[in-house]
């Protein structure tokens, strides 16, 4: 891990895991509903303020707290077209997939690649540092692998150019 | 499997097998090859006659370019007249093959590379035209030559695809084959460039391409194709122009037979590449994206439902 990466992750570690004491909290707007507000936001009173972490200008998280949920919304560094096409590949792969990624949002907060939506029923039901978690290697995988993609199409694009341009010789 | 077969691979197999002695069968088929050509096998008159038919979609401008004799020259005693709906036809008797396996085995590689061969004929003229400007040109100094001959031939162009076409021009040191193609999707044009840039870099970083040809792509024509009509003009993005030049040594009568086969295979093999890395980034992000599923999994707090017993060892039962 690059010495910028790991406090830019311990950061965001920190700040997700304060942001997530979230209790059961029902709508004050509605009876007998109970949502999760930082969506519905109907009442600013149970909305907290939200917090920008930033490595550089491309890769950034947004954590939005409120009382009953938070949403994390991640942005994927993408240095050129190649990485573009790679991380909006690997978007639609896991929205498409949100249904079984319980905590994923089908759709991303606008400016970002990919939110997540944490609800107190989820908190409840499952180990709330093991999610932390989930997200914090979440970050760091996806930049992997997308740099991994891109070297392999780099290399295979070489050797097949290669290839090709050997039985003239 | 890096490289593609020049050769039809389903005409092939199914040839060696007829040939090989079987007990002649009826047959019908339709077979399919790059380009949209399309190959009709049939046994119209005799089970032991096979009519082989290919339908080219450019093939108008091939005969213009010298298609018919180049068929003529490689399938001369099999030529039939052509079956309606295709573009030629050859028949083989199967009680009136080669004797020898070996003969038996060209043969069937012959008829096999029927759209190699017909696709060949441009190629043919334009490396025989280089040779006679390449004649012409040694009697002149560089700057004596007479405008015409530094020009070069006349462009040849064949539309063997929709909106892709080959562009054949000779000059008297080189041979310019410029491929067009069209890229459908975003992804295919980014991928496209990638492996694009390797093949004009190959040439310059491995010691052992010296001799390849040179390769250079854009995404507006080149000069050498000005004025040819038809041409989709610059800034539509999902045109490249991808331009291979023969030099002398490629040209030679022995290396011909060779060059011509491999070149013609340039668009499917770079779209087949582009294709299968597209496939393989599919599956290593399915993977990546189950392993995401088991990481998120693990969040789960393992259930407690394993039977409690007292120290006794008698167990307890909620009554429902």
């Amino acid at each position: 891990m690059s010495q910028s990466l790991r406090p830019y992750l311990q950061c965001v570690r920190s700040s997700l895991t304060a942001a997530l004491a979230i209790s059961n909290f029902a709508s004050q707007t509605s009876e007998r509903h109970n949502v999760p507000e930082v969506e519905a936001a109907s009442s600013p009173e149970l909305i907290l303020n939200p917090l920008h972490i930033s490595r550089n200008e491309n890769e950034k998280v947004l954590i939005e707290p409120s009382v009953n949920s938070v949403r994390i919304s991640i942005s994927i560094k993408q240095a050129d077209e190649i990485e573009q096409i790679l991380v909006h590949k690997f978007d639609r792969f896991l929205t498409q997939r949100a249904e079984s990624f319980f905590i994923l949002r089908r759709k991303p907060v606008k400016g970002y690649d990919i939110s997540f939506l944490i609800t107190n029923t989820h908190t409840e039901m499952l180990l709330k540092h093991k999610l932390v978690d989930f997200v914090i290697q979440f970050m760091e995988d996806v930049d992997k692998e997308v740099s991994e993609l891109k070297l392999f199409l780099n290399a295979r694009a070489r050797f097949v150019a290669e290839s090709f341009l050997t039985p003239f010789d | 499997m890096l490289l593609l077969d020049y050769q039809n691979a389903l005409i092939q197999s199914l040839l060696t097998e007829r040939f090989s002695g079987a007990t002649p069968v009826s047959i019908d088929q339709v077979v399919s090859d790059f380009d949209g050509v399309t190959f009709h096998l049939s046994t119209p008159e005799s089970k032991s006659k096979i009519l082989i038919s290919i339908n080219v979609k450019c093939f108008k401008e091939l005969v213009q370019y010298g298609a018919q004799d180049v068929l003529e020259r490689e399938y001369g005693p099999y030529i039939v007249n052509p079956e309606p709906g295709y573009d030629f036809s050859v028949q083989v008797d199967l009680d009136n093959l080669p004797a020898e396996q070996e003969a038996r085995d060209d043969l069937v590689m012959k008829l096999a590379l029927l759209k190699r061969n017909a696709m060949a004929a441009p190629f043919e003229r334009a490396f025989d035209e280089f040779t006679k400007l390449a004649e012409e040109a040694s009697q002149y100094t560089s700057e004596s030559a007479p405008q015409g001959l530094q020009e070069g031939g006349q462009v040849m162009a064949i539309h063997y695809r929709e909106e892709e076409a080959i562009y054949i021009k000779a000059n008297s040191d080189r041979v310019t084959v410029i491929f067009s193609t069209v890229f459908r999707e975003e992804t295919d044009r980014i991928f496209g460039k990638v492996f694009l840039q390797e093949f004009v870099d190959a040439r310059r970083r491995v010691l052992t391409l010296q001799n390849a040809p040179q390769v250079l792509f854009r995404s507006d024509p080149p000069l050498e194709l000005q004025g040819v009509p038809g041409l989709t003009k610059a800034g539509e993005g999902a045109m490249s122009y991808v331009t291979f030049v023969l030099f002398p040594r490629h040209l030679t009568p022995q290396r011909r037979y060779e060059s011509i086969s491999h070149i013609q295979t340039f668009r499917d093999y770079f779209h087949y590449h582009i294709k299968a890395s597209k496939a393989y980034i599919h599956t290593r992000m399915r993977k990546r994206t189950a392993d995401f599923l088991q990481v998120l999994n693990r969040a789960r707090p393992e259930n407690e439902d394993r039977e409690r017993k007292t120290a006794s060892g008698r167990t307890f039962r909620v009554q429902a």
